[in-house]
């Protein structure tokens, strides 16, 4: 039945060859590890040398030669330390050549002073954050950032509320180990990470005050989202007066008998932005259960064009789906906004750590340990590797004062791509409220009233009425094929528009 | 505990239906995983299930015709961004016809109700959240079977006596005979309290020729017996919270069934049951055995990982019992344990014996703290409670632990593992700075083994005035140049210049060394 069907593909006119698949463009390797553990991969750094160092959720710490390698069986592992408290941020630090390792509730420098190897000198650099005892106080760290510090996102108790200081913070730690408390609002974070400019962002999880997981910008002094840890705004005199809450349940009503509230729905992140200055909204929403539905590593492609055409975009690992999406990112009236597109899927367990190398190869694993992840195996540690074949997709989708423009990896099919009927469009939200997640709610179907194709036929500017402020843009492109007659490989996108350009 | 059997009722339609099967079924916090991995209805009963979600996900249980690959099922939902934007809308829950019932998705720390007629058709129903990621390890099976039949022509015959097993009955003379009228196996209260025996006699119709199993459990002693063939023992005098079970090939039609139970003294209990290929566990007593109370079964623990000490000392870092959030675990060659805290800079545990069992955190979301794997685990000073103290009451109760403040004169530095691997905690107090490490001698594997700890500090810089060092709280008893613990763990602990100050064992603080040996007394 199945070779049927693919007969009757091959002899469709308009599909005259198979379409193609992600894997034709991006490669994943799945690398064997050390059988006497489980490699659950927590966090991934590099080493001047090549090597990656690598810190997993049962406190180990390996650091890893071979896996650049195009054969995967050249790769080794040494055991650098053990007994850790859960190793969810690594960092070589280029200056002292240590490893600092962000555990529950510590950031430790690891030496190796006799030169065998392992580590034998563990130092706290910094554990001025509380610790409950509860399983969900995740503490996720950062690499170096350009001014030398580290990033420590700290998930509130039970993702909930904050039993101990500074749960749900984001906290920056100095060389000279002092603690600066740096962004409230953080709920469950799953990663942390830079754009190519060195911005920091983390990734926020579905729940209370999210209804899907998040790209966030960790600007210095801004509210993230969730009030839970505001309270610890008493020990951080630096981040001013606390914000004013958000309104938990703006509606006091039935939905579930459709009754209105008069005046509208006010549990919107764009309406409480007006109120509360300090609430910056998510960059990226990672819209649920289409792009994932537990963002975690963030990784930006620093490689220069080693990666495929994707250079300075960032790529957002997935614990649950155990993929990688794919995230462009702008500046719009002074805040950070983009859009995210499926890249790609199938990755052997649930990404938690991620990163990539100069040669751009993303080397990333995890596990399905307590969140069940698509991938099926229990844990993973693995590499995405361009083929260099480019894919025919989106490059970039760029707000504009009347709708978007989006550049394409490829020349484009003036025919299909002026064509309005390639296209359709749909904007929706999430209510910014107490209660766990949400519908995509407010959908509104915009026009498409144009679709202009350059003169370079590598993008198209679509005029839409109306653009929604604080919407999720969803456009689809289902018509669009390239000048060779190739439809994209992923025809959608989904643009959180923040903001709209002046 | 005693608990009547479900009583069977007749409907208005003169069928029989069973009373309402009642379960409580909960989400497991942090371990994807329900609470009951199996439920054992009738076909046709009514069901009531009382679905609680204290996790800190969503969920909802979903329950699936005979055959069903609910994991594939749930997947279905997210193969495409399409299926998964329907998905979405119906609140994840599966479009597909072989759903038949199930609960909405609760939010975390919601609950609900579901009730609902079982299948009539007898069978294993699994059931599955099909919240995305879910069904891999959320999951779990209602099995639908009929009841067996129950015993005829049930017969008791009392004697008394005392016993500290079961007497050959036939040479002894009842006190008194009758029939039993709902044919259920039970003890009369009101006779006898104690030291009497009972023998019941009846007739168990097997419906077909094949195997059968027959449960027991009994306070105190009883033994089950088939055509004269003894099935099961449970002789002896014990509780009844252990079932004992045996299978046995029976011919189609009636046997002879006997039980003989015999009390000595004190709690009485008595259940027996039987169970058949195509029907359930049913009781033969009137009273049902806790473990049978509801037909469901809890969802298993994990197999340990234990963390075995072998060349070099292993360190675990994590949630220990006992130790606080900030334990530091350190299995010593040897056979002795420690857990140092990194909260209170002091030492928190000492056990002998196998170091830790790391499954509850190496399985699932790892929520919780763990006890010492071993064995005569000693807290020398209470949880997270520093040694060092400035005080001129050296006798005064030390300050218990406040989880919500940290003891700001401490400052934690790390540790350093010596060529040995075995860890040097270095932490300031005030402006003294301390190195505090520890050896082992003897075998603290073995009960006479003469194991020993001893524990080092090294302590530079200026010390405040009035500075104690408490090394255990006691009460204790001195004795030959020690002090042994006197409490429930019995450790003799020595050190220079150490001193009882009412229930506390002190030494006042200077800068230097100071040595301090704890061993298992005998």
């Amino acid at each position: 039945m199945k070779r049927f069907f693919s007969l009757l593909l091959a002899f469709s006119p308009s599909l005259w060859a198979v379409d193609p698949v992600e894997a034709d463009f991006y490669k994943i390797t799945t690398f064997e590890t050390p059988k006497e553990t489980a490699i659950e991969v927590g966090s991934i750094d590099l080493m001047p040398d090549g090597r990656l160092v690598m810190g997993t959720r049962r406190g180990e710490i390996w650091i890893v030669s071979g896996a650049g390698s195009s054969d995967a069986s050249q790769v080794s592992y040494q055991l650098f330390a053990s007994g850790l408290h859960e190793v969810l941020g690594i960092a070589y630090n280029p200056k002292d050549k240590n490893i600092y390792a962000t555990t529950r509730y510590e950031i430790t420098r690891l030496k190796d002073v006799d030169g065998d190897g392992r580590a034998d000198v563990f130092d706290n650099v910094n554990d001025s954050w509380g610790v409950s005892g509860d399983y969900h106080e995740y503490a996720i760290g950062s690499r170096f950032d350009k001014a030398g510090d580290l990033w420590v996102t700290l998930c509130l108790t039970g993702s909930f509320s904050s039993a101990a200081p500074f749960r749900g913070w984001a906290l920056r730690i100095k060389p000279d180990g002092t603690m600066v408390p740096t962004c409230s609002g953080i709920r469950s974070p799953g990663g942390i990470g830079f754009d190519a400019d060195g911005e920091v962002y983390y990734c926020d999880n579905q729940g209370p005050w999210h209804g899907a997981c998040t790209l966030q910008h960790l600007v210095p002094g801004t509210f993230q989202g969730h009030p839970g840890g505001n309270a610890w705004y008493n020990l951080a005199p630096n981040m001013g007066t606390r914000p004013i809450d958000p309104i938990p349940e703006a509606f006091q009503g039935d939905r579930g008998r459709k009754e209105a509230r008069p005046g509208g729905d006010p549990d919107r992140m764009v309406a409480e932005r007006e109120r509360i200055k300090e609430l910056l909204p998510p960059a990226v929403y990672l819209v649920h259960g289409k792009i994932g539905n537990s963002a975690t590593a963030i990784i930006c492609d620093t490689s220069g064009g080693k990666f495929g055409p994707f250079s300075k975009q960032l790529f957002i690992a997935d614990q649950s789906h155990s993929n990688l999406s794919r995230v462009f990112l702008e500046t719009v009236n002074g805040i950070k906004q983009g859009v995210v597109f499926p890249f790609r899927s199938g990755f052997k367990s649930g990404l938690i750590g991620g990163r990539m190398d100069e040669e751009g190869r993303v080397f990333a694993g995890g596990s399905d340990r307590g969140w069940g992840a698509r991938g099926g195996k229990p844990f993973c540690f693995e590499k995405c590797e361009w083929t260099g074949k480019t894919p025919f997709e989106m490059h970039e989708m760029r707000a504009k004062p009347d709708g978007f423009e989006v550049t394409f990896t490829q020349p484009i099919d003036p025919a299909t791509a002026g064509d309005l009927k390639s296209y359709s469009m749909r904007e929706f939200t999430y209510a910014y409220r107490e209660q766990y997640g949400g519908d995509e709610v407010s959908e509104i179907l915009p026009k498409i009233t144009a679709a202009k194709v350059a003169a370079d036929g590598k993008s198209v500017r679509l005029t839409i009425s109306p653009l929604t402020k604080g919407h999720i843009h969803e456009l689809h492109l289902d018509g669009v094929r390239s000048a060779e007659k190739l439809p994209l490989l992923h025809s959608v996108g989904y643009y959180t528009l923040n903001e709209i350009p002046k | 505990m005693i608990r009547p059997l479900f009583a069977l009722l007749i409907t208005s339609a003169g069928l029989p239906a069973a009373e309402t099967a009642v379960f409580t079924l909960k989400t497991m916090t942090a371990q994807m995983k329900y609470d009951l991995s199996e439920m054992i209805v009738q076909p046709g009963q009514p069901v009531k299930i009382s679905f609680e979600n204290g996790d800190d996900l969503p969920h909802n249980l979903v329950f699936c015709q005979p055959g069903t690959d609910t994991a594939a099922m749930a997947l279905k939902q997210m193969e495409n961004p399409a299926a998964a934007e329907i998905a979405l809308k119906r609140n994840w829950l599966p479009d597909d016809p072989r759903i038949w019932a199930h609960s909405k998705m609760l939010n975390p720390h919601e609950k609900e109700v579901l009730s609902f007629t079982a299948p009539a058709k007898p069978g294993t129903y699994p059931y599955v959240c099909t919240f995305p990621g879910h069904a891999m390890t959320m999951r779990g099976e209602l099995k639908v079977e009929p009841l067996g039949e129950g015993l005829q022509d049930l017969q008791f015959a009392l004697y008394l006596g005392s016993w500290k097993q079961l007497p050959d009955f036939s040479k002894l003379k009842p006190h008194r005979e009758g029939k039993v009228d709902d044919n259920l196996i039970q003890v009369k209260l009101d006779d006898y309290k104690n030291e009497f025996g009972v023998v019941f006699t009846g007739k168990l119709n097997a419906p077909k020729k094949g195997s059968y199993r027959f449960f027991l459990a009994s306070d105190d002693g009883a033994r089950l017996l088939i055509d004269g063939k003894e099935v099961v023992n449970d002789d002896g005098i014990h509780p009844a919270s252990k079932i004992k079970e045996q299978g046995v090939t029976l011919d189609k039609g009636p046997h002879e069934f006997r039980l003989e139970y015999f009390q000595g003294g004190g709690q009485i209990e008595l259940y027996a049951a039987w169970k058949g290929a195509d029907f359930q566990i049913t009781p033969l007593s009137k009273w049902l055995h806790p473990q049978w109370q509801g037909g469901a079964k809890k969802q298993k623990e994990f197999d340990p990982i234990p963390l075995v000490v072998a060349q070099e000392p292993v360190i675990y870092r994590n949630f220990i019992q006992g130790a606080g959030n900030r334990g530091i675990g350190v299995g010593y060659p040897g056979g002795i344990n420690i857990a140092w805290s990194a909260e209170s800079m002091n030492l928190a545990l000492i056990w002998r014996g196998a170091f830790i069992d790391a499954s509850r955190h190496w399985n699932s979301r790892g929520g919780g703290h763990e006890k010492p794997l071993g064995y005569d685990v000693l807290q020398p000073t209470g949880e997270v409670t520093p040694a060092f103290f400035i005080t001129d009451k050296p006798d005064a109760a030390w300050p218990q632990w406040d989880k919500t403040k940290r003891y700001d004169d401490f400052k934690w530095q790390g540790y350093t593992l010596d060529a040995k691997r075995s860890p040097t905690f270095r932490y300031t107090w005030h402006d003294a700075a301390v190195e505090e490490s520890f050896t082992i001698s003897g075998d603290g594997n073995k009960p006479d083994g003469n194991a020993k700890l001893t524990r080092t500090l090294k302590i530079s810089g200026a010390l405040p005035a009035n500075a104690w060092y408490r090394i255990a709280s006691g009460p204790f008893e001195s004795k030959d140049g020690g002090f042994i613990a006197t409490g429930p763990q019995k450790y003799r602990i020595t050190a220079a210049d150490a001193q009882l100050a009412g229930a506390n064992l002190v030494i006042p603080a200077k800068p230097g060394v100071m040595t301090i040996t704890y061993q298992r007394a005998q």
